[in-house]
């Protein structure tokens, strides 16, 4: 029962690849936007703010649509990358990492920007004086001092792109190997007749893996913590 | 050497402020919103002024009219705010060398280990922030600045955030900072003890003017300007010097241009320059030489001009071998006594009653 | 006056109600090719009897679960044998209600507008070739029909090593078109009846049926859930009114 057959090693090593390249690679953009909420003050701000949170509210299968009108082959954008890269990224990993992204951005922004309006201007300025200039002020003081908020944002958008399944399967699909993470590969054992014991153990590395998660960060949590009081 | 001249709207006021500030401690002196804040922030080039120019020892730091605004980090100044402001991330020796390690081997002015022993902060080193003391932060707060090898050193109210036991522990380490460091400050307060014993130079500042500028005893002086300093009372500050100490007695005898006074033991030693604060209900008037009082300090004066204030008080300044003392005795008094100006007369300090507290250790190297 | 004409309504739509109760639903869990004739077929039978069709569609494979499950569904429709098979060994289908009704065929799509020719495919016919560095759409050869069908085909011209790495594997024949059409997958696998209603896809060849096992579309009562209505509608579905659309479409009469 515990022994693991190739198809669910590979979903497994597909579910860690898209999720880590989904929240690693949308990390810096996540801290961009979470700044511009904290610090700035604009008209339309409102609107930039429902923006980014529309994932989180859209049906998931909504979000996977829109992926496809604008990256599709034929899409705005995708098409442009078709003609001049010969690049596409229907039925990739690539593309199931840009669908849990999108998903999965809004829960690591908003710990970023809760974090960012917690740190003291004040130090920022007083970095200043000492001779740092804006970006290795934030690099050098704000960043250590949002870590907290950084590494929650990361865990939340890591579960959730794990969890990604209803713009996954819309934007590129379901090819073993390249998107059958672990949600699409147990749907896809429950549609068949048989596959219940395999989806029962899909079902188990899914709750390790998310209670994995949740572990790892509130270890690393409470050790920011202790190293801030010593 | 930093020059200012600044124009600016600010909120409810207009900032006009022009100052220098050369060597020596710069006191900027006015109630709270006067604008002494956003002035050294200016300075500091954390705030934008709308027109005017800074600069300090020939480099233009803000110019409206060349289009100049150097950015802070770049302007080699050192800033104590009124908050510590330490980086709780980081340990005090990573906090101390953070400006530090911003300046190349060259630029540096100043020893690591020379803040840190004048601080007396050495074993504080390895700690975090959040352990410390609040004068404890302060002077690691001070240190962090002084090490930057700032140009000028810009004291925003650093002890404001102190109780007077700490601020009473701190105040000594910004002293000796200012002697032994030749780095000019800019220190902005609105507590006249502090500015009695750290400031060479005074600026008075109003509603975003100033209202007056000079060497401090002279401002403090001037009893035109008594509202602005907040004394509460008319009184004066001399400069004057140790003579000699008397230690079967416990009194040290100090000399100034009037003459000599009496005051109990202090530390310093003979030939440090120390300044005076007298009250002018401290100061007794007599027409005839007293005798037989058990007031030591006595001094000829002449009078300089008698003025009856509110409350049955009358204020007399008087003219003692050039230095200018208040006096204030009752309407009542006066009546008695019949001073006019131009008559030679005599004051009568107690040597105790010259409270302890307000003689302060001046830094040598006064002008 | 205008509590007069409140209970007026409210009269009318008790009596609508009534008669709407009195009208029975079909369930009919339908393979997806079956789509479009089979609403239409619905379609004419309500307006003859008052009985409504809901019909669901997805792949057999699917829908064959879904009733060993325990769905409602009271006729079942399998694009293949294996399916109802599946479901007849284990108890869950009228047995004499059982008739093979349809046939159908396999066809190359590709997108209108693609450069492919139309072209005779044999077992020669090298497809993964022809799909150049793009995939081919097709139902899950694991499971879906559609899927299975091709996998035969590719097995015995030997070519399913070279095909499989380059499947799209849609959940059924339907969804694999939608793929095709929307130029995601330079080509397909779907039946000629599916070709035929879309007009986003061009057939470039059809799979000789030699090269697969008879395409065959079983109709069955569902055990446990049979109704006057379900009679009914199946006997409808194999009647010359049906044929005439069956035909229509494309598919083939056993």
């Amino acid at each position: 029962m515990l022994t693991l057959t190739p198809l669910e090693i590979e979903a497994l090593r597909l579910s860690l690849l898209v999720s880590c390249c989904a929240v690693v690679g949308s990390l810096p953009l996540g801290i961009v936007c979470a700044w511009i909420l904290a610090r700035l003050d604009f008209p339309g701000k409102g609107l930039f703010d429902g923006i980014i949170h529309l994932p989180l509210v859209l049906p998931p299968v909504v979000v996977g649509y829109f992926l496809l009108v604008v990256l599709g082959r034929r899409g705005v954008i995708g098409s442009l990358l078709l003609h001049w890269f010969d690049f596409s990224l229907a039925f990739t990993w690539k593309g199931a990492a840009i669908a849990s992204a999108v998903i999965a951005f809004p829960l690591m922004v908003r710990p970023v920007r809760l974090s960012l309006e917690g740190v003291d201007p004040g130090l920022e300025q007083a970095a200043r004086t000492l001779g740092c200039g804006p970006l290795r002020t934030f690099l050098t003081v704000t960043l250590p001092l949002i870590a907290p908020g950084l590494l929650t944002g990361l865990i939340l958008g890591f579960a959730r792109s794990l969890s990604e399944f209803g713009a996954t399967i819309t934007f590129v699909s379901n090819i073993p190997g390249e998107t059958r993470t672990l949600p699409i590969a147990l749907y896809s054992l429950t549609q068949v007749p048989g596959g219940d014991e395999a989806a029962l153990r899909l079902c188990l590395i899914s709750v390790a893996l998310a209670f994995a998660a949740l572990l790892a960060v509130d270890i690393l949590a409470r050790r920011i913590q202790a190293r801030m009081k010593a | 050497m930093l020059t200012v001249c600044v124009r600016s709207r600010l909120g409810s006021f207009q900032l006009d402020a022009t100052l220098n500030a050369g060597s020596g401690v710069t006191a900027l002196f006015g109630p709270s919103g006067s604008g002494k804040t956003s002035l050294i922030n200016m300075v500091a080039g954390l705030c934008r002024p709308d027109e005017g120019r800074i600069v300090i020892d020939d480099r233009v730091l803000f110019d409206a009219k060349a289009g100049i605004d150097v950015p802070p980090e770049q302007r080699r100044l050192g800033y104590v705010f009124q908050e510590p402001r330490l980086f709780p991330h980081l340990s005090v020796r990573s906090n101390l060398k953070f400006g530090w390690n911003r300046v190349s081997v060259a630029e540096r002015t100043v020893d690591f280990a020379a803040v840190v022993e004048m601080l007396g902060i050495d074993h504080l080193l390895d700690r975090r922030p959040a352990g410390l003391s609040g004068g404890e932060k302060s002077r690691v707060a001070i240190g962090r600045a002084l090490l930057a090898s700032p140009r000028i050193l810009l004291m925003d109210e650093p002890l404001a955030s102190l109780d007077s036991s700490r601020k009473a522990e701190v105040l000594p380490f910004v002293a000796d900072l200012a002697k032994r460091f030749a780095i000019p400050i800019l220190y902005v307060s609105h507590a006249m003890d502090e500015v009695l014993r750290l400031a060479d130079t005074l600026v008075l500042m109003a509603e975003g003017q100033i209202a007056a500028a000079g060497p401090t005893e002279e401002i403090l002086s001037r009893g035109d300007l008594c509202p602005l300093t907040g004394h509460g009372e008319v009184g004066t500050v001399l400069s004057a010097s140790v003579d000699h100490h008397d230690d079967e007695n416990g009194v040290t005898a100090l000399s100034f241009s009037g003459g000599t006074l009496l005051v109990g033991r202090i530390d310093s030693p003979p030939g440090a320059a120390v300044r005076l604060r007298i009250h002018a209900r401290d100061v007794a008037l007599a027409t005839e030489p007293p005798r037989q009082v058990s007031i030591r300090n006595i001094l000829a004066v002449r009078i300089v001009s008698v003025t009856t204030t509110l409350d049955r008080q009358v204020e007399i300044k008087l003219d003692c071998g050039g230095a200018v003392i208040r006096s204030q005795i009752t309407a009542l008094a006066q009546s008695h006594l019949r001073l006019t100006p131009g008559m030679q007369a005599f004051a009568l300090l107690e040597a105790v009653t010259v409270a302890r507290g307000d003689i302060v250790d001046r830094p040598a190297g006064h002008r | 006056m205008v509590l007069k004409n409140l209970t007026m309504a409210l009269v009318g739509l008790t009596f609508s109600l009534s008669l709407a109760a009195r009208a029975e639903d079909v369930t009919v869990f339908a393979a997806a090719s079956l789509t479009n004739a089979l609403n239409e077929i619905g379609t004419q039978f309500t307006a003859k009897t008052g009985d409504r069709i809901q019909a669901s569609y997805a792949a057999s494979s699917a829908l064959a679960k879904q009733i060993e499950q325990g769905a409602p569904a009271q006729i079942f429709a399998s694009a293949d044998l294996k399916w109802m098979d599946y479901l007849a060994d284990k108890k869950l289908i009228v047995a004499d209600s059982l008739v093979n009704l349809l046939g159908n065929s396999l066809v190359l799509v590709a997108p209108a507008n693609s450069v492919l020719k139309a072209q005779q495919i044999t077992p020669k016919t090298d497809i993964a070739a022809l799909a150049g560095p793009g995939r081919i759409a097709t139902g899950d050869p694991d499971s879906v029909p559609v899927g299975l069908y091709f996998r035969q085909a590719m097995e015995r011209s030997g070519q399913w090593q070279a095909v499989e790495p380059k499947l799209a594997r849609a959940e059924s024949v339907r969804a694999a078109l939608a793929l095709v059409e929307r130029g995601e997958a330079p080509l397909g696998v779907v039946y000629a009846t599916d070709a035929a209603v879309s007009s986003k896809v061009k057939v470039v060849g059809l799979f000789p049926d030699s090269m697969h096992d008879v395409i065959v579309y079983p109709f069955a009562l569902v055990a446990g859930h049979e109704s006057a209505a379900s009679h009914a509608f199946l006997d409808y579905l194999r009647s010359n009114d049906a044929k005439t659309i069956w035909t229509k479409y494309g598919f083939r009469l056993n």
